[in-house]
């Protein structure tokens, strides 16, 4: 065979030679065929590319044939992409005659990363302050995100440090970050992995033909039908990470004859895993798609698809419970009910999302497109909830050993024997004690008899529901104005509006629940009226309101925003050098509209009078901007808006042989989110104060080489961030109430180096690819905090700066042979500094490295084992423990071991991983492929590589009222060894 | 073909029978177990209360740390419920009654009013505070006599509860007058003393800033003032107890602004520097049939009580009538104070409520 194939090729050559002469234009045929059975394949692309120019493109026709003509002579690199296989790459010599190459042969793509956000078990951060939005890298022709996108998942690698909503995710057109927060939506089509493969990525500050994007690459994901790979597709999937079994079905038709085309994609994820208990899924997902093509010009296409289903959660605890469990993977979530686990934390979801696109081709060099997205549905998160009975939760605080001995006699914790027995209780693992007693929660709730006979539920679980409605128009035009210029734009205008609500999930064996502030009732027992959450019904039923099963109850209110963008890109293509420049303008809208009046803030009545009830005025006032505002929980809040202006600059230049130096730069300013501005939306219409845009400036320097199978890209990126807001909010018992911390004028800086490579050895079959992600992401500024409680007007901590949140200096000491320390002063007895400690970006590897070998055989085997190391990698703040009360305690004397202790940042031990690869494919009849794959994650098996996790925002009073100390911090794990099984069958 | 089918299915027959896949599955759950009930025969033998206070006296007023074999069987008799008792209960049995220092919040959804419950009081300690013989944990601090048991573990191995008092048990308030108050029997047993007449006095510990830490400075001349006795007024306080609010009212309202602080400054003078919080404090009635000091009964509220700021009827406050309260006979040192478990312990001569359920006065 390969004889034959050497001697057709100097057949060819040879008659090169001969004709070479005869003309200066030529041509390239030949059949793309799978390369077992010879089956071709249709719609496969081949691009010829002259010193990384592009010159041709064309593809295969059904029968797998192509034929390109009026290539200049010349060496052209032809690459050739078709899905669901390997891309390939040839040197093709083009010497004045039409060349018939005869087969094209491509490898079946038989790794399936299964990247969506299935792949992130959901940590439960809701009452931390915290949040946990990992970011999600997609597969591509990128050799660095290629190992990035799933290989980086268990650590939960974050790309160059940025946060989840500044990556761009876009689906057939409309960008679809969540309009509330800004985080990526992947929850949104996980399971669909099918209908959902055809994408287009770009990095860092790449502009993509979808949109401006940010500095932190754009997705594009067609979602149309037409892009569905056609033909069946079956695939059972088992796992020992997240969920036992995912069933996958899939069936998309092609463009057919009559200009239709349509696919189906249907899934099932359910069953909990090896590692974490309560964490279960009971997910499904379905898509659905038609398009029609009339004529050359129109394509009109409708798509609806949804991921329903429900999902437990995992906790985040101390150091402490998991020692004593003997396993970092326990999860306080969940608990016996009759001896079945039942999770408290479930997110319960169903948000449809239906499309409707336009595109328009009226000419090989202007293409439009429209499209009319609309999101809606219910996104539910359950929790317990309690009325004036014990903390259920198995790790509160006061359950743990520590909170009876402490060695240090300053803490006031020396209760041997009372610790003794919370070990006992947790060491033994006795139920009742180590995990939620739900049986007690129910018989509390049996044994609270009213004076009805009814019984009176104490716990119950609530569901926190976020309900979006969500309106996007998106149109975008690429126009090629001549060979040289390229004019790409659009425009987006997103309309949402989301309730947020609690709705009664579980009355847990009672019959009824109140509608009362219990936080509230702490404080004003006394007052009726200030209890209330609706205060409007209390006053005209003269009872707070008895609440069944499915009542909405708590808060309730709308988030509106409103948000508008128009950009344009113009690309100059010069041959090998190529230019573009980007700009962006928009407006952003948002306010709060409270739906209910609750009885701590209600405002003022509809004809401007305080709101007296039982002839005492109700209505509390804040100052906003020197004035006296009273506060609201009812009505619309003031409206903020913002204008938005970006601009982006890219140059590129190729150099032959497939070289390519390319940089990209952009200013970004960027309104604040919904989420970020609000100091307390449960309770009231305030806003954060000095809300103002966040500005970045970002710019990065790319080497990428491609030929002959080798990928290469290099890059070094810079980007600073200025002026974000952030907003914390969480339950503290101290204060019987959710505290809220509102952050502004946090700066961050990142630089760092990427690197990603595919190298083919010199055995066949065999490559060696790397990935390396080297940066450091640290805090800039000396942002300011605002604290305020939601049971009540009072401003804790005004506006005061945290001035150890970017670093905390370490100083000079000494120890002396009794093993004291003593700190050095200089002449004026001040401490004298030694350096500066910098605080960083949390929760991501600031240093992560892959390396591989990647080994595939003729007949379909692959082998894959690539060697990881994650290093750097630092718990996120809170901004308490920065603050000089904190720092230098009760007494306000600021000593140097107070600073190291509470202003310094843990750093996490760094780890190495081992992972393998597995599989095969079969073809039978030429037609049928069945093939499996096998990861194995994790080999060495280690189990105490924490990947992120919150400092609890709270201190504790000292004996000696000197100083304060720290609660334990909370941690995520990483699994230890997961094992993913992939049978797939297609046809 | 047909090889293909048989693989598929075996796959999904290995899928199927993986054991996680199941107990989280459903989304539905069984019925929870009820609780158990313990009953006489899980214990035979019963110490009465007198004896455990006994143990107390006979150590020579110490804290005794029991080590034997001693279950007490008591009905609790006071409920948390409304605020003013706080993380303990009472329990009571024919020989007397005692707290048991459980050291937890919203006791009353597991421990009933009128529930029995079987204390084994093996490995715990039997002390003292200011005169009342309590039942609690050692506290290895020294700090107090006996300590709160906090830890659910320690609670469910040493409190066993019972079933339901029938209405033929339930325990009935002694009627007590003149100097049967003074009685130590009848510490921490639910009595009724009738009678009793508004003495138009408090006594509360004022904090100018309660926040401060280290406790000599929050104890100090400057920041601690006193509203007692030896004023001769109420100063203005007409309900049970303060709550944050109404003490910051009666701050606002310039009522305590001469209250001389014993470094001689008024609180008037450091009104600014306040910083309010709910404050637990005594209403003096006199009781009849006695003289002196000894008349006082100090019905000691807490701030915290869902009716703290409720007022003392007026009819009360002028003198023009008297209460009859039933609640806990408690001691302060040498004087007598009174714990209230609800309003419903406050009634008229005739014996009829003066409050409704929602604390209104009738």
């Amino acid at each position: 065979m390969i004889k034959k194939l050497l001697l057709t090729i100097a057949a060819v050559l040879c008659a090169t030679a001969l004709f070479a002469q005869k003309s200066e234009w030529g041509g390239v045929k030949g059949t793309v065929v799978n390369r077992a059975g010879r089956a071709p394949i249709a719609g496969a692309v081949m691009t010829f590319s002259q010193s990384g120019e592009t010159v041709a493109a064309v593809t295969s026709d059904a029968e797998g044939k192509f034929l390109v003509e009026g290539l200049e002579n010349g060496i052209y690199d032809m690459t050739i992409k078709a899905p669901g296989f390997l891309d390939a790459n040839v040197n093709v010599t083009v010497e004045g005659y039409v060349k018939d190459l005869i087969f094209v042969g491509m490898i079946v793509e038989q790794v399936v990363t299964e990247v969506d956000d299935s792949n992130f078990a959901e940590f439960d951060m809701d009452d931390s302050g915290f949040e946990d939005s990992p970011s999600i890298l997609f597969d591509s022709n990128d050799p660095f995100t290629n190992i990035a996108s799933f290989g980086f998942s268990n650590i939960r690698f974050k790309n160059r440090g940025y946060t989840s909503e500044s990556q761009d995710v876009y689906l057939s057109g409309i960008r679809m970050n969540d309009a509330i927060t800004g985080y990526s939506p992947f929850s949104l089509w996980s399971g669909l992995n099918e209908a959902t493969r055809a994408k287009e990525t770009t990095v860092g500050n790449e502009v993509s033909d979808y949109g401006f994007g940010g500095y932190n690459g754009v997705t594009n994901i067609h979602a149309m039908p037409s892009t569905v790979r056609t033909g069946w597709r079956f695939s059972a999937l088992t796992n020992s990470a997240l969920y036992r079994l995912r069933l996958m079905a899939t069936y998309a038709s092609g463009e057919l004859d009559n200009g239709w085309s349509y696919a189906v994609n249907v899934s099932a994820r359910v069953g909990g895993n090896d590692w974490v208990k309560g964490v279960y899924y009971r997910n499904f997902a379905y898509y659905a798609g038609v398009e029609k093509k009339f004529g050359d010009i129109h394509k009109v296409g409708l798509v609806t698809f949804a991921a329903p289903g429900q999902r437990g959660a995992q906790n985040a605890s101390t150091q402490e419970v998991y020692d004593m469990m003997g396993d970092n993977m326990y999860n306080s979530n969940w608990g016996y009910q009759n001896g079945k686990v039942r999770n408290a934390r479930v997110r319960k979801t169903f948000e449809p999302v239906t499309i409707l696109k336009y595109t328009a081709t009226p000419s090989d060099n202007l293409e439009a497109s429209a499209t009319l997205l609309w999101r809606t549905g219910k996104n539910g998160y359950t929790a317990l909830d309690w009325y004036d009975a014990p903390d259920p939760r198995p790790d509160y605080y006061r359950n743990l050993p520590s909170y009876y001995w402490m060695d240090d006699p300053d803490y006031g914790r020396q209760n041997g024997e009372k610790a003794a027995w919370a070990q006992y209780a947790w060491e033994e693992n006795i139920p009742e004690y180590a995990h939620l007693n739900w049986d007690r929660l129910y018989n509390v709730n049996w044994n609270s008899i009213d004076a009805n006979g009814d019984s009176r539920s104490k716990y119950v679980i609530e569901e926190r529901r976020v309900d979006q409605n969500d309106i996007n128009v998106g149109a975008n035009v690429k126009w090629n104005a001549s060979r040289a210029f390229t004019l790409t734009g659009g425009f987006n205008y997103k309309w949402n509006r989301t309730e947020y609500y609690k709705k009664l999930d579980d009355l847990l064996g009672g019959d009824y629940y109140m509608n009362i502030d219990q936080f509230a009732e702490r404080d004003f027992a006394t007052n009726q009226a200030m209890v209330q959450n609706d205060l409007e019904y209390y006053l005209a039923n003269g009872t707070a309101q008895v609440l069944h099963r499915g009542d909405k109850y708590g808060y309730d209110y709308y988030a509106n925003v409103r948000k508008a963008e128009l950009w344009a890109n113009g690309a100059l293509d010069l041959g090998a050098f190529k230019a573009n420049l980007a700009l962006q303008a928009g407006y952003e809208t948002f306010w709060r509209e409270g739906l209910v009046r609750k009885g701590l803030f209600p405002g003022l009545n509809d004809d401007g009078t305080e709101f007296i009830v039982d002839g005492k005025s109700l209505t509390t006032y804040e100052t906003v901007n020197g004035e006296l505002v009273p506060i609201s929980s009812k009505g619309k809040s003031a409206v903020s808006d913002f204008f938005t202006y970006s601009a982006k600059l890219g140059l590129q230049y190729h150099i032959a042989g497939g070289h390519r130096i390319y940089a990209n730069g952009g200013y970004f300013n960027d309104a604040p989110t919904f989420a970020q501005s609000f100091i307390s939306p449960r309770t009231r219409n305030s806003l954060v104060p000095n809300l103002e845009t966040m500005k970045t400036v970002s710019a990065d320097l790319n080497y990428q080489y491609s030929n002959n199978g080798y990928n290469v890209r290099v890059t070094g990126y810079y980007t600073k961030i200025m002026d974000q807001t952030d907003m914390m909010s969480f339950y503290d018992d101290s204060q019987n109430s959710f505290t809220n911390f509102a952050m502004s004028g946090i700066d961050q800086r990142h630089m760092g180096i990427e690197l990603g490579f595919k190298v083919p050895l010199p055995v066949q079959g065999l490559s060696v690819e790397g990935a390396l992600s080297w940066g450091e992401y640290i805090y800039t500024s000396t942002p300011r905090m605002t604290q305020t409680i939601d049971n009540s007007a009072e401003v804790i901590v005004d506006n005061q700066p945290v001035p150890y949140w970017a670093s905390h200096p370490i100083y000079k000491k000494y120890t002396d042979g009794f093993g004291d320390v003593t700190y050095e002063t200089d002449a004026d007895g001040n401490y004298v500094v030694e350096k500066n400690q910098k605080h960083y970006v949390p929760s991501t590897p600031q240093l992560a490295a892959d390396l591989g070998f990647n080994y595939r055989t003729n007949s379909y085997w692959f082998f894959e084992i690539d060697a990881q190391y994650f290093a750097n990698s630092y718990l996120d703040m809170n901004p308490l423990y920065r603050t000089d009360l904190a720092v230098n305690g009760p007494d306000g004397i600021f000593t140097p071991v107070e600073v190291e202790y509470m202003a310094a940042q843990e750093k996490f031990d760094p780890v190495f991983l081992l992972n393998l690869s597995v599989g095969k494919s079969w073809y039978i009849d030429r037609k049928y492929n069945f093939g499996f794959s096998l990861n194995l994650q994790n080999i060495t098996n280690n189990k105490w590589v924490k990947t992120g996790g919150y400092e609890q925002t709270r201190l504790i009073d000292s004996e000696s009222a000197e100083r304060y100390y720290r609660f334990d911090s909370k941690y995520f794990y990483m699994q230890g060894i997961n094992y993913m099984l992939n049978l797939y069958f297609r046809f | 073909m047909k090889r293909i089918y048989t693989v598929i299915l075996a796959a999904a027959a290995l899928f199927a029978g993986c054991e996680e896949f199941q107990p989280v599955f459903t989304g539905k759950y069984p019925d929870p177990q009820e609780q158990q009930i313990y009953t006489d025969e899980d214990f035979g033998r019963f110490t009465p209360i007198a004896d455990v206070k006994q143990m107390y006296v006979d150590n020579g007023n110490k804290p005794y740390d029991i080590t034997k074999h001693c279950v007490i069987k008591g009905q609790i008799v006071t409920s948390d419920q409304t605020g003013n008792v706080y993380k303990s209960f009472y329990i009571q049995d024919e020989t007397g009654g005692i707290e048991i220092k459980i050291g937890k919040n919203g006791l009353y959804n597991d421990y009933k009013l009128g529930q029995w419950v079987y204390v084994d009081c093996t490995d715990l300690t039997v002390g003292s505070y200011e005169g009342m013989i309590q039942i609690g944990y050692k506290d290895e601090t020294g700090e107090y006599e006996t300590a709160y048991f906090e830890h659910s573990a320690i609670i469910d191995n040493h409190v066993f509860k019972g079933r339901m008092a029938t209405e033929e048990e339930l325990v009935k308030p002694v009627t007590i007058a003149g100097n049967e108050v003074y009685n130590e029997k009848y510490l921490g047993t639910l009595v009724t003393i009738e009678g009793c007449k508004y003495a138009n006095l408090v006594f509360l510990i004022g904090y100018i800033d309660p926040n401060i830490v280290k406790e000599s400075d929050k104890k100090s001349n400057e920041n601690r003032f006193f509203l007692d006795d030896e004023d001769g007024t109420n100063w203005g306080i007409t309900s049970w107890a303060l709550s944050e609010s109404l003490f910051k009212e009666h701050v606002d309202n310039g009522d305590f602004d001469n209250v001389v602080m014993n470094d001689g400054v008024t609180v008037g003078e450091r009104k600014h520097l306040i910083k309010p919080q709910p404050y637990t404090m005594n209403q003096y009635f006199e009781m009849p049939g006695l003289t002196g000091v000894r008349r006082y009964l100090q019905v000691r509220s807490s701030g915290y009580a869902k009716w703290s700021d409720v007022n003392i009827p007026k009819p009360v406050l002028e003198g023009r009538e008297t209460v009859s309260f039933t609640g806990i006979l408690t001691k302060f040192e040498s004087d007598m104070q009174f714990t209230l478990i609800d309003l419903g312990g406050v009634r008229k001569a005739d014996g009829s409520p003066w409050y409704d359920e929602n604390n209104k006065e009738l």
